[in-house]
């Protein structure tokens, strides 16, 4: 009995065995610097050009806030995909993941975005719901009424002979507000996003230095 | 706290059995516990292994946006597991949704909603190291002094 007790000690409770048991052989691994992470504020002021709230593939994972002290971005972790296109698409610098603003200016790479509006005429009922929600419309034309009718030329799409007409789809800004205020699922915003390599042109009012 | 409560305490955050259930992921933060089990960052040195039997289970994680047809199935997996014991949301999709919410999808996030998360780990997918640091770090406030807490 006591024979056998010393043996199972002897091969079961080893030293080595204990050891390993308590502690790991290696720490766990860290994440190097250059992955990309959680977009993190680099400090430059943010312009509310949205640039990032456009580009962003995940639903609610950025949104632009008014605090104090200016326009901030908010990622919201749980939403965010880490891909990295809010960082790509500012024009101001304001977050940077890894190594993508390194890679950008490396390479001089920039997102041009636009925006297509299809409405299905089937589905249309003229109601002009999505012309009196629109936010660019709403500056164009600010005596726009309840039935989305204007004389105004300036505004993205607006209620003629019963039907929705768009007329400055270049304007759209992808916010889909009028995707939310159809009753009939009848219009559509779709984001055609390329990456191109030549400088692009960015509003004088969204940079930094206002130039 | 008495020392065999301590000699307890030491044992059980050596010795997780981890159980996962997949409610409808795109496989992505499957493969990335997966990950978790092979040489590179081997979960198993930490004590954690790897089980898929919610009664040997300590620790559950979850993956994936909750499609309906878990509705009552999850809670039966969760009921299972024997205290103490605790959930991990794995992914943006039990967060959140992910990429999966969205109009007309037959999601039902976030996974909080259907049984309790200890633990919720983002991204799409998470890293590996960021899934096992998660599961480390409950293992103590989880599984510490349970035989006290239940007095």
């Amino acid at each position: 009995m006591a024979a056998s007790v010393f043996w199972y000690l002897r091969e079961f409770a080893r030293f080595e065995w204990v050891q390993k048991f308590l502690f790991a052989k290696t720490a766990p691994l860290m994440t190097p610097a250059h992955f990309r992470g959680f977009p993190e504020p680099t400090g430059k002021p943010c312009m509310h050009a949205l640039y990032c709230m456009m580009v962003c593939p995940a639903p609610g994972a950025i949104e632009v806030i008014h605090r104090e002290d200016g326009w901030v971005p908010r990622i919201q972790k749980g939403h965010c995909i880490r891909c990295g296109l809010c960082v790509e698409a500012c024009p101001n610098g304001v977050l940077t993941s890894g190594r993508v603003l390194e890679t950008v200016g490396e390479q001089m790479t920039s997102l041009v975005f636009s925006f297509r509006i299809a409405i299905d005429r089937d589905r249309c009922m003229g109601c002009g719901n999505c012309c009196t929600a629109c936010p660019v419309n709403k500056i164009a034309d600010a005596q726009m009424g309840s039935g989305g009718h204007s004389s105004n030329d300036d505004v993205i799409m607006r209620v003629q002979g019963g039907d929705v007409q768009v007329l400055h789809e270049e304007k759209c800004t992808g916010c889909k507000t009028c995707e939310q205020s159809c009753p009939n699922d009848a219009i559509r915003i779709a984001r055609i996003l390329e990456a191109t390599q030549q400088p692009v042109p960015v509003p004088a009012e969204l940079t930094e230095d206002g130039q | 706290m008495t020392l065999l409560q301590r000699i307890k305490d030491l044992v059980r955050s050596r010795s997780i059995h981890v159980s996962y259930v997949d409610v409808g992921s795109c496989n992505g933060c499957d493969i990335e516990i997966l990950a978790c089990l092979a040489p590179r960052y081997d979960i198993e040195q930490y004590g954690i292994y790897v089980h898929n039997n919610p009664r040997e289970a300590d620790v559950l994680l979850v993956v994936g946006a909750f499609t309906l047809g878990w509705e009552e199935k999850l809670k039966m997996v969760w009921d299972k597991i024997p205290e103490p014991k605790a959930a991990i949301a794995i992914g943006n999709c039990p967060i959140s949704g992910g990429v999966f919410d969205r109009r007309g999808s037959y999601v039902d996030p976030p996974v909080s909603k259907h049984i309790p998360i200890a633990a919720e780990v983002p991204g799409c997918p998470p890293r590996p190291t960021e899934i096992l640091s998660a599961i480390l770090s409950i293992r103590d406030t989880v599984f510490a002094g349970w035989e006290v807490k239940q007095r």
